[in-house]
């Protein structure tokens, strides 16, 4: 059923030479990407610290990982993190893509201004927040200067708070994207069904509510899909922020695994916690692959 | 009825605002805070405006910032994103080009494991491949260069830029193919004849898909370069961090809108390829 | 009209050249795992013949002509054309040019440069290029278009350079892709007649896909009718039209459809035939010479008749009429369709509108009893 499709080949050229050129880049990725998960796989076994030592040591860096609060700190974090910025971004997102959607004067200007904290690198973001609450003279001193004295917003420097201006930050960069995505699957519904519905009596909240968002079903599974894909990932905007910081109450496994790989000295530890961020991912994107494939082929 | 609704609209566009001033008030943040001194940073607050305009911190921080050890400023990161950037997405383009025409319009028996492959590399949590990547650099004597920086997003980057040329020419009638086929066009022919002519859209949203990433990317900058090699976002974020008894914020700001212009502009130029990019980036998810 | 020869030597084998531009299929079979598109096709037509490939949608007429093009490989069997195995050759080395449903031209060239990119390939020469391009938009009359892009042309005029660009080739095979299917209907009748013209003017053979049975009868010479991957029935228009070897190419070509009643055949004073029964009548109708038959009297037959073999019996005497009561008229203006019922199935008769009676009201048709065929309900097989 696949191969309906493959076209009859003659010749050497024709046969050989798509897979010739397609070669390098299969090299490529079979080496550098599945040969080095394996790789890692395999120095997450070891017991290599500051260097490789290739010493098999069973499942003994994992049992060091699921022993250290650190690690813990950044599974719930990440936890915390992925929930928060999933949620807040999509209800922010598809908001304002339903309000975007009235017909709006001056709609292209207004989603430029949404859209473009996307184009800027976590780390100009992570920047830019720091600045603005920084609880000396961000946020804080605007509010005392605005005459709301009692007012105190330490969270970046709170160990208990830290992880939500993350959340924040990351709100306000990835929010619009959520619009864009939105807006986009809801200029694709055929007008003619919410004609229809309006000529049965229904009100707008009503329609939108029982037939645009349930049709808008694909939009929404690929926009959590990426946004959690995002959250897995991140590591420059808690860098740039927080630092992972105050101490490592902000880190998340991304930055656990840095810490360890490149700067502790834990290679061993580094390597099995990536172990851990791939078999996570690969827990929800394998399903998903696979049923995208298979769809795909037909 | 008509006046509910006219309430309804102002509502909607009072909101809409709202959402305006929020997305723009870091920027306007970022600006203002970058023109002014660090007195006056001090002594006023977010959202007051520079009472006298200087360029102080955009000089300090493009040439003599401090950034950890060497005082430099961001510069020389900046240009070494420059001599990154556009190798790199030249070259996972043009593979990405030959890829996607091939895994549509040539397949062969296995080239959907190879597509296979590629798509999941798409989600593969960077960090599993940060370790043996970082020692194979070491043995290729590349480790810390510009090359070695490059040859990492073109790896990384080609799995992305293939499933968009692909998910474009599938779009591309075989029977076109067919047609130049039987006009006695062979491979190459129809690669730069017939197909690459159909492609510019496709083009341009890859090219600033991957300069966007390549661009903004901290991770690799961070783990495969060192000293005169990195990037501009390790460059800034160095800066950022460097203690030094003084926070200048200011500083930090002109900084930060240094490292976010070149995407700005692309995405203020080019913005319709850029959106179509990140829907293109969606569906890979 | 004479053409100006490309510069590609044909084959100069004396032998070959006898049959040059004939096109033979032997036992083609396509597979794809279990499923199987093609099972065992033979064709075989002589020089500068119109071959028609029809059938309903999933019957393998078009794998059939990707296959004769060599865009697709046959799982097992043999192409010749002009002579020669090219089972083993590119499309590109086969001498044959396609014109293809969706047209194919290339967007981002205009028509010139779409007629002369196969040219260009083929490294003829840039004068000849140019006198082909000439004599080519000239027999199409398409000189005013050679300068734009084909999203700036119609329909119609996308279908013209597509056939300029496969007649620039001058090939020994033209193949058609369903040419037509994309055109409305005023203006598929006149690229009919076109083609149609073209063929008898270049007198080149021609494969003609189509779903279409009336594109099929105008155009062909010879028509192979498909379905299910299988060659139902082989033959002349004229042959497929009044000897359909079974049910399915009975009903597929002519249109309104051929008739089908459910009838026993009896015996009735030494003579073969059949009973019908209508609203208003019941008559046994004697076959011509329908001795033949004698083995299966009694047995069920299905009996077919063409709606214009049912007309008004224009004397009492007429052995094969029958009387029956129009349900519904249909004009369409040369002739007029009248629906009735017989053994219990609706039956169509054509009928000329002045003799046409309104509904409600009975008329005496005559069978023609010398066209129609009988077929084995159970084989759905025509019975000879």
């Amino acid at each position: 059923m696949i191969q309906s499709t493959r076209p009859a080949q003659y010749g050497f050229a024709e046969r050989w030479l798509p897979r010739l050129v397609l070669a390098p880049s299969f090299l490529l990725s079979l080496v550098f990407i599945y040969g080095f998960v394996v790789w890692n796989g395999y120095l997450s076994f070891t017991a290599s610290s500051l260097l490789p030592r290739y010493e098999w040591v069973g499942f003994h860096q994992y049992a060091r990982l699921f022993a250290n609060d650190r690690w813990w700190v950044a599974v719930f974090n990440l936890f915390k993190f992925g929930v928060l910025f999933i949620g807040i971004s999509m209800l922010v997102g598809i908001f304002l893509a339903i309000l975007l959607d009235q017909k709006i004067r001056f709609e292209g200007f207004i989603r430029t201004v949404y859209l473009y904290p996307m184009a800027l690198s976590f780390i100009v973001t992570g920047t830019a927040w720091k600045w603005m609450l920084n609880p000396g003279l961000g946020l804080e001193k605007l509010m005392h200067d605005w005459g709301w004295t009692s007012f105190t917003f330490d969270w970046l420097v709170n160990p208990d708070m830290s992880i939500y201006t993350v959340v924040i930050a990351a709100i306000w960069q990835s929010s619009g994207f959520v619009m864009a995505l939105f807006l986009a699957g809801l200029r694709g519904i055929d007008d003619s069904i919410i004609k229809a519905a309006q000529i049965d009596g229904a009100t707008l909240p009503r329609i939108y509510w029982k037939i645009i968002l349930p049709a808008m079903r694909p939009v929404f599974f690929s926009t959590l899909m990426i946004l959690a894909h995002i959250a897995i990932k991140s590591f420059d905007l808690v860098v740039a922020l927080t630092g992972g910081g105050p101490g490592f109450s902000s880190d998340v496994p991304a930055t656990y695994m840095y810490a360890m790989a490149f700067t502790r000295g834990e290679m061993g530890l580094g390597s099995a916690s990536a172990m851990m961020m791939l078999l996570s991912v690969s827990a929800v994107i394998v399903p998903y692959l696979y049923s995208e494939l298979r769809r795909g082929s037909r | 009825m008509a006046n509910n609704n006219k309430w309804a609209r102002i509502l909607v566009y009072a909101v809409l605002i709202y959402a305006v001033i929020y997305y723009l008030l870091p920027l306007y943040v970022m600006i203002t805070t970058s023109v002014k001194t660090t007195e006056e940073i001090r002594t006023g607050n977010l959202l007051s405006l520079p009472m006298h305009i200087t360029l102080d911190a955009w000089r300090k921080a493009w040439g003599t910032a401090c950034t950890g050890v060497q005082c430099t400023g961001l510069s020389l990161y900046f240009w070494n994103s420059v001599r990154m950037v556009f190798p790199a997405v030249i070259i996972s383009t043009t593979m990405g080009a030959i890829n996607g025409y091939i895994l549509s319009k040539w397949k062969f028996y296995g080239s959907e494991i190879v597509f296979a492959m590629l798509m999941y590399g798409l989600y593969i949590p960077f960090q599993v491949l940060l370790l043996p990547m970082a020692q194979t650099e070491g043995y290729l004597g590349i480790a810390g260069t510009t090359p070695g920086l490059i040859f990492v997003h073109v790896v990384c980057g080609i799995a992305s830029t293939t499933l968009f040329f692909r998910n474009y020419y599938v779009g591309i009638p075989d029977e076109l193919i067919n047609a130049a086929r039987l006009d006695g066009a062979g491979f190459w022919r129809i690669f730069f004849r017939v197909v690459l002519p159909m492609s510019l859209p496709i083009v341009m949203v890859t090219f600033i898909w991957q300069f966007t990433q390549i661009w903004n990317d901290f991770l690799f900058g961070l783990v495969f370069s060192s000293g005169d090699s990195q990037p501009i976002t390790v460059g800034l974020n160095n800066m950022a961090n460097t203690s030094t008894s003084v926070k200048e914020y200011n500083v930090d700001m002109a900084g930060a809108i240094i490292a976010a212009l070149p995407t700005i502009f692309v995405y203020v130029v080019a913005g319709k390829y850029f959106v179509r990019g990140l829907a293109a980036g969606a569906v890979k998810g | 009209m004479a053409m100006p020869a490309l510069p590609a030597a044909r084959y100069p084998n004396s032998e070959l050249e006898k049959k040059m531009g004939a096109l033979a299929i032997k036992n083609v079979t396509k597979s794809f795992g279990d499923t199987h598109i093609l099972k065992g096709i033979d064709i075989e037509i002589d020089d500068g013949q119109f071959l028609i490939l029809v059938g309903p949608s999933g019957c393998g007429k078009s794998t059939l002509m990707n296959i004769i093009a060599g865009l697709e490989g046959p799982t097992t069997g043999e192409v010749h054309i002009g002579g020669r195995v090219v089972n083993n050759i590119s499309p590109k080395d086969r001498d044959i040019a396609m014109v293809f449903q969706s047209y194919a031209l290339y967007p981002t060239m205009n028509v010139r440069q779409n007629i002369a990119f196969g040219l260009e390939t083929r490294k003829v020469p840039k004068k000849e290029q140019d006198e082909v391009i000439q004599r080519v938009a000239k027999m199409l009359q398409m000189d005013h278009l050679l300068d734009r892009k084909p999203g700036q042309l119609s329909g119609g005029q996308r279908q013209r350079v597509a056939m300029g660009r496969a007649l620039a080739r001058d090939p020994i095979l033209f193949l058609f892709d369903e040419p037509l299917s994309n055109l409305d209907a005023k203006l598929r009748v006149e690229m009919r007649t076109e083609i149609k013209q073209l063929h008898q003017r270049l007198k080149t053979t021609m494969v003609y896909v189509t779903h279409d049975q009336i594109e099929a009868m105008t155009l062909g010479d010879r028509i192979a009718v498909m379905k299910d991957g299988i060659i139902q029935q082989f033959g002349s228009p004229q042959e497929i039209y009044e000897r359909p070897s079974n049910l399915f190419v009975a009903s597929f070509i002519g249109s309104p459809s051929m008739n089908f009643i459910d009838c026993h055949l009896a015996e009735q004073n030494g003579q073969i035939g059949v009973s019908l029964q209508t609203d208003s009548d019941a008559r046994f109708l004697p076959l011509p010479n329908g001795q033949r038959l004698a083995g299966r009297v009694g047995q069920e037959v299905i009996l077919g008749v063409r709606p214009e073999q049912l007309d008004v019996a224009h004397s009492d005497d007429n052995v094969a009429a029958i009387s029956i009561k129009v349900n519904l008229t249909e004009p369409t203006g040369p002739d007029t369709m009248i629906f009735t019922k017989i053994n219990g199935k609706e039956v169509v008769a054509r009928v000329h509108p002045r003799d046409a009676k309104g509904p409600g009201e009975t008329m005496r048709l005559a069978l023609d009893m010398s066209k129609v065929v009988l077929f084995d309900p159970k084989t759905e097989l025509r019975l000879e």
